[in-house]
């Protein structure tokens, strides 16, 4: 989870297909020292889009994913017992401050409240990191920066931001990918080819329609993406949309039978 | 004996005549739960509801044989209109069933296309439309040839040239939508093609043919009897355009479904007695609106039944404020809120047609609790908390001075801790029909019993209310089961006996709410609302007025740390309820029939 990715070269790159001017938002926050908030639902691109802003501009980068049993320890360290010994040692948070990297928190809503209230001192100007177990200070140096991404679906009413904590970050709002993006991003990840491609997208607009209305949750890029690995490896084409499409998005009979027919509207023989 | 032999004959004519496969036949009730789905998922309009046709008189020769019959000439056909879809109640135009049911799955995406005003005449509008599917739909092209080939051999050669022109175009166009192709002028109507929309949907009556008919309806319970009022649908193109008239028209109810049928079948009606008018009518289309709800409730407004049927009070009453929006503050003691008891309950098991649901639920919500009631880092509790004992004995280890957190784990009681109070709104409007499931005021039982059988099952505290109001000096809230009751066989027996009440002073019932749910000790409370409208009452509590004051009350429930959301089965809430309960804090059921789905799986992942 907190394994730090380092620079690559240029073409090493992991792909992401710019939708807006997330790139230029991000780089500019970057230089700016500010924090950013990333909202979207899931699966539309925030991880792979930190990853490779992370790349790009040549810091490493530590992802914690946020679940509720998520201590203020996990994200700045512990002692840890070696040898007999006990020995401290950094979390994910305080190695990105020392090395000067991205930490992002993904979901950060579901980290208990008081484990974000850590993040605080280094969201304002003056960008410190208290240790109180060893009794150190960090001053994070200009190429720290501290991304937080969480998905808004009323699902979520119980468990949101508080507002004094959201009110520390600039905000990015992402959503599914246009229809040519999302094909190029489906085509690429998925090894399928473009027509296979722009079809699984039309699909993805037609069941994305129903969000709200049958469906509590769009289905998402990744959900493409994985239904394209399907077919690429020569799965047939309705089983794999009814694997990778349809099943996950409900348990009702009558919704799946239903999502079958449009998935037909594009693959039906 | 000779009636006898006539029976036969006619029988035997009839079934010669007729153009259909029974055997073959696909009923709309048969895709019904599929169909809401498809449309929208093929672009249709969410708001629109789905209805049967009814049968639609064709003009075109028909054979010999049919008109001895005296069959063939209804023919149904789909089309769309402002308010919604209209697809045959039954199509058994091809011998194969496969066939039958993919025509329905290909006129709901046929209809789902956007409509141009430019498009021109019928053909050229199916066309259009048809190229537009396929072209988009590589899979849906390929049903639809199935369709076309399985459609050609059943359709008859004219033996006139200029309808046999006619009816060529229409093949070609079947064949080759994206051609362009123009229906040459003829004197008969072509033969009808089931695979494309109404030529001429049936319109509905102005707004001023409507508004004659009110007075009339609020007078005597003889009229309400007539409640099947006619209309001469109007049969010239040039309407189709206005469609936005029928946005006068808009349906009362609330539903994805309606029995359109079942009010507008009226070929043997009592006061149409006449062989030459009952013909006449096989022209008409009658367009009827359930008045009879509406009558009924202009007649309650004029001379109230002062608690005529009235549930059985609690106590005299508690005073609530009240937002006055004009005014920017809040009265004091301006309503008076009334706790009751649903009247003529008896204490009643679960109704067995939900025990399957009932079961399942249970189920999903058993499974819900017990990992989530564990606890670490308790400062006492039945097991050690391990991890946490090992890091605090490191740190002990490396001479940093801690304090000594809480190192054990526990299931303290009360679980997920975690209260919900659900009040839902039994106002009049409840009364109206939701097709074959019933009245809302139906489904909102079930839900109340589902909801609470699944609440049961976790263990969450829970409370169920249900209010309703004339005027402000009653506000009507009935308790179904407070927080400290079990849900028994009384509880439920109280929500059976729910009956569809008056108006709809939201607010009032919130504050209550919301003082009761304070009073639970848990750490999240929600405040669930089961809702079918906007706020409204007999005096000045209604538009901005009443939706103001509903505004303020859920304010006041968020600030006091409650956590209000609405479930509402208004397919209009969109445009009141962001400003009431945030955007993120309220979820619309487009098929009121799923609410009781809905609105536990909802539960489940609020509360997740
Ligand atoms: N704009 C994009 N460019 C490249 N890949 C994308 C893009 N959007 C989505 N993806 C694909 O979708 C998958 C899921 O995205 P991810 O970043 O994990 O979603 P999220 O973090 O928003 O839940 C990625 O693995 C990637 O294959
Ligand atoms: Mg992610």
């Amino acid at each position: 989870m907190n394994a730090p990715v380092h620079a690559k070269l240029a073409s090493q790159l992991p792909f992401y297909q710019p939708v807006a001017d997330e790139c230029t938002v991000f780089e500019t926050a970057w230089r700016q020292q500010l924090p950013v908030l990333i909202k979207g639902p899931t699966g539309c691109g925030k991880t792979r889009f930190v990853a490779h802003m992370a790349a790009k501009l040549g810091l490493p980068l530590f992802t914690v994913s946020c679940h509720d049993d998520l201590s203020a320890a996990d994200l700045v360290g512990r002692h840890l017992i070696a040898g007999g010994d006990t020995r401290w040692c950094d979390g994910p948070l305080t190695r990105a401050v020392r090395e000067g990297g991205i930490c992002y928190l993904d979901e950060v809503v579901e980290a208990r409240k008081d484990t974000t209230v850590v993040l605080h001192p280094l969201t304002d100007d003056r960008r410190i990191l208290p240790i109180e177990r060893t009794g150190e200070e960090l001053q994070a140096p200009p190429g720290f920066m501290l991304v937080v991404s969480f998905n808004p679906g009323y699902q979520h009413v119980l468990k949101t931001l508080k507002p004094s904590t959201r009110q520390r970050f600039v905000a990015l709002s992402f959503d599914f990918p246009l229809p040519e993006v999302e094909r190029a991003v489906v085509q690429h990840e998925g090894g399928v080819d473009e027509r296979l491609a722009a079809q699984l997208v039309t699909l993805a607009g037609q069941i994305r329609r129903l969000t709200g209305y049958d469906l509590d949750e769009a289905v998402s890029t990744r959900l493409l993406v994985y239904c394209a690995k399907l077919i690429a490896s020569g799965m047939g084409v309705r089983l794999a949309c009814r694997t990778a499409l349809v099943e996950p998005l409900s348990d009702e009979a009558d919704t799946l039978a239903a999502l079958m027919a449009v998935v037909d509207t594009q693959f039906g023989a | 004996m000779e009636d006898l032999v006539g029976g036969w004959w006619d029988k035997l004519i009839r079934r010669t005549a007729y153009r259909g496969y029974p055997q073959a036949a696909v009923a709309l009730a048969d895709i019904e739960k599929q169909a809401p789905l498809f449309f929208r998922a093929m672009g249709g309009d969410p708001a629109l509801t789905l209805r049967t046709a009814v049968g639609t008189a064709h003009g075109a020769r028909r054979r010999l044989l049919e008109r001895i019959a005296g069959t063939g000439e209804q023919v149904e056909l789909a089309w769309r209109d402002g308010q919604s879809l209209y697809l045959p109640e039954k199509i058994d135009l091809f011998p194969d069933a496969a066939r039958n049911r993919e025509l329905y799955f290909w006129l709901m995406a046929l209809a789902a296309q956007p409509q141009h005003s430019d498009d021109g005449d019928w053909l050229t509008r199916n066309r259009r439309a048809s190229a537009a599917c396929l072209a988009a739909m590589p899979g849906l092209a390929a049903l639809y040839r199935r369709l076309v080939t399985a459609l050609l051999p059943l359709r008859d050669t004219p033996r006139d040239a200029a309808a046999a022109a006619q009816e060529a175009a229409i093949r070609a166009a079947l064949q080759q939508p994206e051609a362009a192709i123009a229906l040459p002028p003829c004197r008969t109507p072509p033969q009808p093609v089931l695979l494309w929309l109404h030529p001429t949907p049936p319109t509905a009556p102005t707004a001023g043919a409507d508004d004659k008919q009110t007075p009339e309806m609020e007078d005597s319970d003889s009229k309400e009897t007539k409640k099947k009022r006619r209309y001469r649908a109007r049969r010239d193109t040039a309407d189709e355009r206005k469609n936005g008239m029928l946005l006068v028209f808009r349906a009362e109810s609330i539903f994805t479904w309606d029995e359109y049928v079942r009010v507008n079948r009226h070929t043997d009606d009592d006061d149409m007695d006449d062989a030459g008018a009952a013909a006449e009518d096989m022209n008409t289309l009658t367009i009827s609106r359930d008045n009879r709800r509406r009558a009924s409730r202009l007649k309650f407004d004029l001379d109230l039944p002062a608690a005529a049927y009235d549930d059985t009070p609690l106590g005299s009453g508690i005073l609530l404020p009240e937002w006055d929006y004009r005014r920017q503050r809040l009265v004091a003691e301006h309503c008076c809120l009334k706790p009751m008891l649903p009247r003529d309950a008896t204490p009643a098991p679960l109704p067995d047609k939900l025990q399957p649901l009932a079961r399942r639920l249970r189920r999903q919500f058993q499974a819900l609790s017990p990992e989530r009631t564990r606890k670490s880092g308790e400062a006492s509790g039945p097991d050690i908390d391990l991890d946490r004992l090992i890091r605090f004995l490191a740190e002990k280890r490396s001479g940093v001075a801690v304090a000594e957190p809480p190192l054990y784990q526990a299931w303290p009681p009360g679980g997920r801790n975690m209260a919900c109070l659900l009040l839902a709104d039994l106002s009049l409007s409840t009364e109206s029909w939701l097709g074959e499931a019933g009245q809302v005021i139906g489904v909102i039982r079930d839900s109340l019993l589902l909801f609470a059988e699944a609440l049961s099952a976790c263990g969450d505290d829970f409370g169920l209310y249900g209010f309703s109001s004339i005027r402000r000096d009653e506000v009507r809230y009935l308790l179904l089961k407070d927080f400290a009751e079990r849900y028994d066989d009384t509880t439920r027996g109280r929500i059976l006996a729910l009956r569809p009440g008056y108006y709809t002073r939201m607010g009032a019932a919130i504050r209550q709410s919301t003082r009761i749910l304070l009073e639970q000790p848990a750490q999240r409370r929600l405040l669930l609302i089961v809702s079918d409208g906007k706020p409204n009452d007999l005096d000045h509590y209604e538009g901005r007025y009443g939706v103001e004051d509903t505004r303020q009350a859920v304010l006041e429930a968020k600030r006091a740390g409650l956590i209000p959301f609405c479930v509402t089965v208004d397919k209009e809430a969109g445009e009141y309820l962001p400003h009431l309960f945030g955007r993120r804090g309220y979820s619309v059921v487009h098929d009121a029939r799923r609410l009781p789905q809905v609105l536990t799986g909802l539960y489940a992942s609020l509360t997740a």
